[in-house]
């Protein structure tokens, strides 16, 4: 890398004034030697601080040589695993049964809400039934068509009972 | 079997790490003292020239190697380690002057007459330059920040305007620009101090 050549005051280009009085200083300084021996104390310094972060392995990995080890300590986790869980299993207490009450079936009634898809069908009044018909006259029916009311009422108290009895059924 | 695979013994598995840990300390140990060896006199010389006190700027140092230890993990991610350790000292440099008391000028006329190079000169032109140079670095002192700190680091040689703005977390234009502004104010400052002489 060539840092000496890019230098801003080396160049002098963005001034153009010649180097001051600081600037001498300032490089004098800049120029100095480090006092004799400062890399190793730096170092010994950094050496003698105490590691931090480190990984802790486990101390020291079990052996186990013979087969019949491996199966006396495959034997006990297997035995601490099943005791560990018949101990839980039969200290937890099964849920008692609680008070209960059942309702009886529910049995649809005759009159109840369900009306199993039938139609009610009110029973309809007889009218009276006239003996003979009564004729009655247009010139009284059409006025109960367009006339206002006055003008039917009057009609009407003219007409006798058959005619206001009738005239619905011409309509 | 080689070293990336893992290491059965019986049926205890052994991981990589426990084989290679050994290993990888000695990789860090030794990138750490390259490191050490390569930049602990540019990294000192750049906390001089601020603490201008040479107990404090190798106490800086150590506490810049102290912080790439914390972080030797990603010690290969960082592409210029040079820049890198220079803005670490640079801020650990101003952070220790932010809090110390300014120093008075004689502490410095002292500490520059017993470091700075006295070949061929008698004691009275070497405390004439040492009293120079402490009064040259008051009128640095009384800049603004900004363009004090662009002064100093332009200082030196081997920063190039790039790597200054770098350290600085400014643009290079920033860089010149802030530089152009230092040099007026402290030839003003310098000539002022003349005239009052």
């Amino acid at each position: 890398m060539n840092h000496t050549t890019q230098n801003p005051m080396a160049d002098g280009s963005a001034c153009g004034a010649a180097p001051s009085a600081a600037e001498e200083t300032l490089r004098l300084i800049a120029s100095l030697r480090a006092p004799e021996g400062l890399e190793e104390r730096v170092y010994a310094g950094l050496i003698a601080q105490p590691r931090r972060g480190r990984i802790l392995h486990w101390p020291s990995a079990p052996r186990l040589s013979n087969s019949w080890m491996r199966t006396a300590a495959a034997a006990a986790i297997v035995f601490v695993v099943a005791g560990g869980g018949w101990g839980i299993y039969s200290r937890v207490q099964r849920p008692q049964p609680g008070n209960v009450i059942v309702m009886p079936p529910h049995v649809a009634t005759p009159g109840g809400f369900s009306s199993a898809g039938a139609m009610r069908t009110p029973n309809t009044l007889n009218g009276p039934v006239l003996a003979h018909p009564v004729k009655v006259p247009l010139k009284l029916v059409k006025p109960a068509v367009k006339a206002p009311a006055a003008a039917a009422q009057k009609t009407n108290r003219r007409a006798p009972a058959s005619a206001q009895v009738a005239a619905p059924a011409v309509k | 079997m080689s070293a990336g695979q893992a290491v059965f013994a019986g049926w205890m598995e052994i991981p990589d790490s426990a084989v290679t840990d050994e290993a990888r300390t000695r990789a860090e140990e030794e990138t750490l003292a390259a490191l050490v060896s390569q930049y602990s006199g540019t990294l000192y010389r750049v906390a001089f020239s601020v603490l201008r006190n040479s107990a404090d700027a190798e106490d800086a140092v150590q506490e810049a190697f102290l912080r790439v230890l914390r972080h030797r993990d990603t010690l290969d991610e960082i592409r210029d380690q040079r820049v890198w350790l220079i803005r670490i000292v640079w801020n650990i440099v101003l952070d220790r002057k932010r809090r110390a008391k300014t120093r008075p000028e004689t502490d410095d006329v002292a500490e520059l007459a017993r470091v700075l190079p006295s070949d061929g000169l008698t004691a009275e032109e070497i405390a004439a330059a040492a009293q120079h140079h402490a009064h040259v670095l008051a009128c640095v002192e009384q800049l603004p920040p900004k363009e004090r700190q662009v002064l100093m680091l332009s200082a030196f040689e081997e920063l190039s305007s790039v790597e200054i703005a770098s350290v600085l977390s400014i643009t290079e234009s920033s860089v010149r620009s802030r530089l152009f502004r230092a040099r007026n104010l402290v030839a003003g400052l310098l000539n002022h101090a003349r005239s009052l002489r």
